[in-house]
């Protein structure tokens, strides 16, 4: 029988203790992990809005973080809308009405505009016009945490810049630009309410509980991107514009003529006059200009449109890590610190579960002792004791950490826009957890270790 | 002349009291038991007979004198040398059983294996625990068993490594007349089939009757006599 059989019968001939014990450490480590995996999972939730393609997001002058939070993670309310004419700034002369380039155009790659207000039963919908889905990607900036990609990250297989890919689409397509009443919905917005291509869907206006406009028809499911757009209901922006309350009134002239998705040319209805325009926001990709870093292109852009007072220029990625370094690390570090104590004062329970048992041990060892085990084995024996009572009950805590994840998944999902799983985890933390269970479980073991160590033979045997 | 498995010469051992006298248990001028010799050792309770075989099994060290076990010199042996040899050569088996009790009758027998320079062997314990009469009680634990059989078991574990002398402190004490001839009997017969030389402790003139060779501890310690 090898020392670490005799351990294991150790345990098993003192179950309801080593049980309570090892239970004890489980919770624990069952709060550590959901700690460590929640916390991956709301940095990775923010992080992955800095990899949908866009570097700069154009807004009305106010907070840059509400307008990040806004735009990209469909979360807080919108600042104010920006005019046409300034959007138009970011324009190309071909998609011009006058033929001219906007004052930005150059430093822009892909300018995607989207309007924002309506709701449709919880989820936010976002106006929009088709190059959303066609020109921009995601997958860049972390989607939420999970074992495969950190490998392929870890062995250098993937980056930021070869995760990037374009949107796909479940089932259906993009809607078209001329399809005025076509919109497409995010994966957790499909699934949570039933929808699939062909079917309508009527937003309402500012709320859920608003007034219910005109109905559009879902075009196409995205396929998960585990980003927030997967919450995301996407509508066509010449339909959005096209209901009430959407059009800027404009001194001396009516509203056009509403069409609905009923009528007989649903797809091509007339649109609205640019001049009772506005949109939220403008999700900017920058241009890579010859000889200049993108960076720096960047940078130039977001100084011109700053200094101007049309609207103001935000970096998710800028905005995101100033979030996350003044709240979410300081408070994920003071979750981790109480929970760290939660595990060492379980430690400590191994220390005093064994320091308890130590009378009926001694006279254990000593027949061990007599029957020609070495001083070496008996203090092994206790050591892999304590270290198959860490390995267990960290085995169970991190099991039971990972369920808790999956239990409250939906809630992060609704909330925080990414999947939590059972598969979630944080690979890095949780790898260097079980190292540190076993010092510490060997840190406790050492004071009852060496006392059977030391065990008198003669003493013990009578 | 039988080659003797254990030799014990001007073997002293003494403890200090609490108030600081010093107290001999032992001083003996010399003690033999030869190879397969079975040996019964008597003596008043605080004779030292207890002492006796912890210094013979290297469990306590003498104060002076030289113990010799199958030859080797266990005052010249380190502690874990000593221990090995314990293992290898000795089997003991002990007043209250001093079975574990969270491991089955088998695994009573491998725990000792498993600290012998052998390989713990599942079929040879089976088969010591049934020379013993206990086939049928393999995976059942001390507390299953009844007291005849936690010393039946207590045998079959000394003589795991097989020994070349087996050390019994007392093995009767704790168990009724009927059955203290019984394990007396299973002791001289099992050590006789396995040529293994057994040296019995007992306060029990009618136990120590039953043993070829009997021994006072009175008559060749020193130490006793003085203190008895």
């Amino acid at each position: 029988m090898s020392l670490f059989g005799i351990a294991w019968r150790n345990i098993r001939q003192r179950l309801l203790t080593s049980g309570l014990t090892a239970l004890s450490l489980a919770l624990g480590v069952a709060l550590v992990v959901s700690t460590l995996v929640i916390g991956d999972i709301v940095k990775q939730a923010f992080n992955s809005g800095s990899g949908l393609g866009y570097n700069i997001i154009v807004g009305a002058k106010g907070s840059p973080l509400q307008l990040v939070l806004n735009s990209v993670y469909l979360i807080s309310k919108p600042i104010e809308n920006i005019s046409w004419a300034f959007y138009e700034e970011f324009l190309p002369a071909t998609a011009r009405a006058d033929g001219a380039a906007g004052r930005y155009a150059g430093s822009v790659q892909t300018a995607v505009p989207i309007c924002m207000g309506d709701y449709f039963r919880g989820f936010r919908v976002v106006g929009t016009n088709a190059a959303y889905f066609d020109s921009l990607t995601w997958g860049g900036g972390g989607t939420p945490a999970g074992l495969g990609r950190w490998l392929r990250r870890s062995v250098g297989l993937a980056d930021a810049r070869s995760e990037l890919r374009p949107f796909a689409f479940a089932s259906g397509r993009n809607f078209r630009d001329d399809e005025f009443f076509g919109g497409v919905l995010g994966c957790d917005v499909a699934a949570k309410l039933g929808l699939k291509a062909g079917d309508p869907f009527a937003p309402t206006h500012g709320a859920d509980d608003g007034l219910v406009h005109d109905p559009f028809t879902v075009t196409g499911i995205l396929a998960r991107t585990d980003t927030p757009v997967d919450r995301g209901v996407y509508v066509n922006m010449e339909g959005f514009y096209l209901q009430e309350g959407h059009a800027k009134p404009v001194e001396g002239e009516g509203v056009a003529v509403k069409p609905t998705a009923e009528e007989d040319h649903p797809a091509s209805p007339a649109p609205l006059p640019t001049n009772q325009r506005e949109v939220t926001a403008i999700l900017v990709e920058t241009a890579a200009l010859p000889g200049l870093p993108a960076e720096l292109t960047a940078m130039g852009l977001r100084t011109a449109i700053n200094e101007g007072r049309d609207g103001q220029a935000a970096e998710p990625i800028r905005e995101i890590s100033l979030l996350l370094g003044l709240f979410v690390r300081p408070l994920e570090l003071l979750l981790l610190l109480v929970t760290t104590l939660v595990v060492i004062v379980s430690a400590i329970g191994i220390l005093v579960s064994m320091v308890g048992s130590s009378l009926e041990r001694s006279r254990d060892v000593a027949v061990m002792r007599a029957l020609g085990a070495r001083r070496s084995h008996v203090l092994a024996t206790v050591l892999i004791e304590a270290v198959l009572l860490a390995v267990g009950g960290g085995l169970v805590g991190w099991a039971l950490g990972h369920m808790l994840v999956a239990a409250i998944g939906p809630l992060i999902t609704t909330n925080a826009g990414v999947s939590a799983s059972l598969l979630s985890a944080a690979p890095a933390a949780e790898l260097l957890l079980v190292p540190f269970l076993i010092a510490l479980a060997i840190l406790a073991a050492l004071l009852p270790a060496l006392a059977a160590y030391r065990t008198d033979v003669a003493k013990w045997l009578g | 002349m039988p080659t003797p498995v254990i030799e014990l010469e001007q073997v002293k051992k003494s403890f200090a009291m609490p108030g600081g006298e010093t107290v001999a248990v032992l001083d003996i001028d010399a003690f033999t038991v030869a190879e397969r010799e079975q040996c019964a050792l008597t003596g008043q309770s605080g004779s030292g007979k207890s002492t006796l075989l912890h210094v013979i099994s290297g469990i306590m060290r003498p104060d002076a004198g030289r113990v010799v076990v199958d030859g080797h010199d266990l005052t010249r042996l380190g502690e874990a040398a000593t221990d090995r040899l314990r293992a290898d050569t000795l089997g003991l088996v002990f007043q209250q059983f001093n079975l574990l009790p969270g491991f089955t009758a088998l695994e009573n027998v491998l725990v000792a294996m498993s600290f012998g320079s052998g390989r713990p062997d599942r079929w040879r314990a089976a088969d010591l625990l049934a020379s013993v009469g206990l086939s049928h009680r393999l995976h059942h634990k001390p507390g299953e068993l009844s007291i005849g059989q936690q010393q039946r078991v207590a045998v079959a574990r000394a003589l795991a490594n097989r020994p070349r002398v087996i050390l019994a402190d007392e093995p009767t004490a704790s168990i009724d007349t009927a059955h203290q001839d019984q394990v007396i009997e299973l002791l001289k017969n099992t050590c006789a089939e396995q040529d293994v030389a057994l040296l019995v402790v007992t306060h029990s003139p009618e136990v120590a009757a039953r043993f070829p060779r009997r021994l006072r501890l009175e008559d060749f310690n020193r130490a006793a006599t003085h203190h008895g």
